[in-house]
């Protein structure tokens, strides 16, 4: 191959290249200027890191640690509730289905944001459906009170990224492919050890493709929380987000959101890290297991 | 496979119709109340169908919504294009650059939207005026470029996950035969990724169509996109007719899904099926 | 306009074949060009503040540049969305000529960094911002200012709703509607009688702890602070500041659920809470759409509160300038005042619009309409130097009330 490695990244490189890393270099350089004067947005005549001093306030630390919570938890439940789904929609349903299937994951998300919470909303309400339904069957003597309480907080979470975990899921399971499975039985093994065995190991890039797509961008996500979780939905992309709107000080935004981007990294790696470690004895035996059932079915298929 | 049913296999199907019912109950909710004849989206007084006749009547509304479709089937297109060569890329000619190239698909995704928004409104202006590049001044291409950012992450994550650490062999053994590179992408690469191709670019249609911070910011005169609209609507009372437009868009693509899904099964395999044939199971 | 805004053409004589050469060369500098404005101006012409936006722009500030010519066949205008009648739209389009394209934005900071942005190539004619914006986009350059002889209808508007702070001669905006900020609890829950933002407080500490939702927006959280304490909610001085803030955040924050804006929209009708502050108009709507009306009981905010005005402006290089005073003159036409009004639920500052809406039959007027005496109590907002610190306060007391 004469072509260098990253040819095919070109034209995506090229394209962040142009549309985002040159703008967002712009406003990153904002953050180390200053908001001058009351309808002035930013200035970088004089530069020095005190937009950076000031966005580590102890608001940004209590807001970050809420942020975290409501961030680790609803990836989890992303991933608990997607890792069944995926495997059916994968594997047990037939192939004629799947894409059908696959669609209509996605389908409900058609309907606007903020349409959807409204109906979850109906549904919720002290008056709502459910809350109707509870007492009239005796399950409930007051109204519902669920909305604006953390369940509510991570409901809302769930709900809005659940199909960012589900899509990358399906993918990486459908691509296990039954021969392995099978060899995987003919070796002996019951179905949970196959699915623990093999599925899973071999569906772990798309886990972690899954687990990237929700967590990361639900850290700087400041909306989908708030609206069933109120004020406990209190996320830290809106402390970024006030200093670019209502405060119209680009300058601490910039500054904020450089911040925000390198703790989130450092969530990340540290996540990465533990995960790695964690597995790190699994991970040896289950790398020899699949070797070996590789050799088998390629030795079938010969 | 074999014809048993067992009890994990009712399981998952249970679980699987619970998710369904999870993600349609509360769109089932919006398509009742759609049939609202009162003043506000959220009280229902009585069945009616005047929140349709007001999409028809209200010019606003509709415009709205052909531009939210029109950027979003384009942005889906260019982030997937873009997305698959990069995921392909990553998972078969891995190497040092993948690092950073990675670095900065988390770069992008981490980077919370109203940075991108402040970012890329002055940027644009600045290529459409300054620069002469009039192309730049058009709202749908501003939408695109905005919306696009984030799904081309997408869309090469999950391409990369799909294909890393999967067999190269039928490649190798395409190249060894003298195909083309283009030719062996075409024939051999992209049927195997292709589930994660139609997932990415899925994923990528369905962000565009949500995307309002983005939006806000880059729209131009006569390209308010849906979203932005809702919300801001918010001021003076979401009506149901905003209910109307979610049921009828609903409506319009569980029939083209049908309709889509009939020839596919008419053509005889799904996209995995091909994939399958490919690989020889 | 955006002709006079873009470089002239330049004409060169050459051969065909290099022509294209030439013509990607000129492309390349005038880009080099905008990237080096670009660093200079870092950005953004909104670094003002140091005044130097009025340097003779050529279309002059004093006169305006409307003159009552043919109208253009279209009007774009960039609002709050859906809050227009569409049958006083329409009946413009079909009376007058001009189609109308309507654009959409949630706040009018986003609607400002647009218009700065664009330096008056944004294609809007009319913008409709709330009034203590007014003075920022003036002195950024961004209005054009109203030909009043064009505007024979401003002689409908109420006097009490002309000349307010933000721009004393209506030199660049003109009232489009107005409203205050209250607050609406549930009867059944709170059984005493509120009348004022110290009871609210009183409430929200006891009956209404955890049911609580204020608006999402910051002046109104230290305004409610300033109101019920008889201080200005415009001040600057940081002692106020200080004890606002050692209230909300120390005091308040744990008992309050939400930060919602809209609670009318949903909050109210569907029983989310059992206090909430509001505007007026959405707290109307709400009660009107709530199944069990009675059990909501609005309160103006007393003994101050707030009078917040959106305003008809004309944006800078307005390309349909002569359809856009058509428009405004248009609406402010007092049988499309009571349409407006009755559309979005607020006042629109027109004279006898009171008895106009009584004969429409329009229903909760105290909720829309207020006495000379009340309207007396309503303070008008202001971007000031304690924005920073307001804004941080908000963030404090959505974090103290988060965790």
């Amino acid at each position: 191959m004469r072509a260098p490695k990253f040819l095919l990244a070109v034209p995506a490189w090229a394209w962040l290249t142009a549309f985002f890393i040159l703008p967002v270099a712009t406003v990153v350089y904002f953050s180390f200027g200053y908001k001058p004067g009351l309808f002035g947005t930013h200035a970088t005549d004089v530069l020095s890191l005190d937009r950076y001093r000031e966005a580590l306030s102890p608001t940004f630390f209590t807001t970050f640690v809420n942020t975290l919570r409501i961030g680790i938890l609803g990836t989890l439940i992303c991933l608990l509730i997607g890792i069944p789904m995926a495997y059916w929609m994968a594997v047990k349903v037939s192939p004629r289905w799947r894409t059908l299937l696959l669609a209509l994951v996605i389908v409900p998300f058609w309907t606007n944001f903020l349409v959807r919470t409204i109906g979850w909303q109906v549904i919720l309400a002290p008056e709502g459906w459910l809350s109707g339904l509870l007492q009239s069957i005796g399950l409930r003597d007051a109204p519902l009170a669920i909305l604006y309480t953390r369940p509510a907080v991570l409901l809302g979470v769930v709900y809005n990224y659940l199909p960012l975990m589900i899509l990358p899921l399906f993918v990486a399971f459908d691509r296990v492919g039954p021969a392995l499975r099978e060899a995987s039985k003919d070796l002996g093994a019951d179905r949970l050890r196959t699915f623990l065995r093999v599925t899973l190991p071999m569906a772990r890039p798309g886990m972690i493709a899954g687990i990237l797509l929700v967590f990361i961008p639900l850290m700087g996500d400041y909306i989908t929380a708030v609206v069933l979780g109120g004020a406990r939905g209190n996320m830290v992309g809106q402390l970024v987000a006030s200093q670019f709107q209502a405060a119209q000080n680009w300058a601490l935004g910039s500054a904020m959101a450089v911040l925000l981007i390198v703790v989130i990294a450092g969530a990340v790696l540290a996540g990465g890290l533990l995960a790695w470690l964690v597995s790190w004895p699994v991970r040896h035996r289950t790398r020899l297991g699949l070797a070996d059932l590789e050799n088998i079915a390629v030795q079938e298929r010969a | 496979m074999t014809g048993r049913i067992s009890l994990t296999d009712v399981l998952l199907r249970v679980w699987g119709v619970l998710v369904f019912a999870f993600l349609f109950l509360p769109i089932a909710v919006i398509i009742v109340y759609s049939f609202n004849e009162g003043r506000l989206l959220v009280s229902f007084t009585e069945f009616g169908t005047t929140p349709f006749r007001a999409i028809v009547e209200r010019p606003a509304i509709r415009s709205a919504v052909m531009v939210s479709i029109q950027t979003g089937a384009i942005a889906a297109v260019i982030s997937t294009v873009l997305g698959t060569l990069a995921g392909v890329a990553m998972a078969r000619r891995p190497g040092k650059w993948v690092v950073v190239f990675v670095g900065l698909l988390l770069l992008v995704s981490v980077t919370p939207e109203i940075v991108d928004a402040v970012a890329l409104l002055p940027w644009l202006v600045l290529l459409g005026q300054d620069a002469g590049m009039p192309i730049f001044d058009n709202g749908v291409v501003r939408l695109v470029i905005g919306h696009s950012l984030f799904a081309t992450a997408v869309v090469s994550y999950i391409v990369r996950a799909r294909l890393v650490g999967l067999d190269a062999q039928l490649e190798e053994a395409s190249a060894d035969l003298y195909a083309t590179p283009l030719r062996t992408f075409r024939r051999i690469t992209l049927p195997l990724a292709m589930p994660a191709v139609l997932a990415g670019g899925l994923l990528a249609f369905t962000l565009s169509l949500d995307n309002t911070i983005i939006s806000a910011f880059v729209q131009v005169s006569g390209t308010t996109p849906w979203p932005v609209y809702v919300l801001s609507a918010l001021r003076s009372g979401l009506r149901p007719e905003i209910a109307a437009v979610s049921t009828l868009m609903l409506l319009l693509t569980l029939v083209s899904l049908t309709l889509v899904w009939l020839v596919l099964r008419r053509a005889g395999d799904s996209s995995t099926q091909i994939a399958k044939t490919m690989t020889g199971n | 306009m955006t002709r006079a805004r873009r470089p002239r053409p330049i004409r060169i004589l050459a051969p065909a074949a290099v022509a294209p050469r030439i013509r990607a060369e000129f492309n390349r500098r005038q880009f080099l060009a905008g990237a080096m404005a670009l660093g200079g101006a870092g950005l953004l012409t909104a670094c003002g503040g140091d005044s130097d936006g009025d340097t003779a722009s050529p279309t002059g500030d004093a006169s305006p540049r409307a003159t009552g010519g043919d109208l253009e066949g279209q009007v774009s205008i960039y609002t709050w969305g859906d809050y227009d009648s569409p049958d006083v739209l329409d009946a413009f389009s079909e009376e007058l000529g001009p189609e109308i394209r309507l654009d959409a934005f949630n706040s009018n900071e986003e609607m400002i960094a647009k218009l700065v942005a664009a330096r008056g190539t944004s294609g809007y004619d009319i913008v409709v911002p709330t009034g203590q914006f007014i003075p920022q986009m003036v002195e950024n350059d961004l209005l054009e200012p109203i030909n009043k002889e064009l505007i024979p209808n401003i002689e409908h508007v109420d006097e009490a709703f002309l000349g307010l702070e933000w721009d004393p001669e209506n030199a660049y905006s003109i009232c489009k509607a107005w409203g205050t900020t209250g607050y609406v609890y549930d009867n059944t829950v709170i059984t005493r009688e509120l009348t004022d933002w110290n009871d609210f407080i009183d409430a929200a500490k006891n009956e209404a702890s955890g049911r609580t939702s204020l608006l999402d927006d910051p002046a109104e959280l230290t305004g409610l602070y300033f109101w019920a304490n008889g201080i200005n909610w415009t001040t600057e001085d940081e002692a106020d500041l200080q004890a606002a803030e050692d209230f909300l955040v120390g005091e308040l924050a744990p008992h309050i659920t939400a930060f919602d804006s809209y609670p009318g929209g949903s909050a109210i009708p569907q029983g989310q809470h059992v206090l909430m502050q509001s505007w007026n108009g959405d707290a109307r709507l709400g009660i009107m759409e709530s199944p069990d009306p009675d059990r909501w009981t609005w309160v103006l905010g007393a003994p101050a509160t707030q009078l917040w005005m959106d305003n008809w402006c004309i944006a800078k290089g307005a390309p349909n300038i002569e359809a856009a005073h058509a428009f405004i003159n248009f609406v402010l036409a007092p049988e499309n005042v009571i349409e407006q009004t009755d559309y979005i639920g607020y006042h629109t500052g027109a004279k006898d619009v009171e008895s106009m809406a009584e004969e429409a039959g329009l229903e909760m007027l105290d909720l829309i309409f207020f006495t000379p005496d009340q309207v007396a109590t309503m303070q008008e907002g202001a971007v000031n130097s304690a924005q920073q610190r307001i804004v941080d306060i908000w963030n404090k007391m959505k974090a103290a009330a988060g965790a």
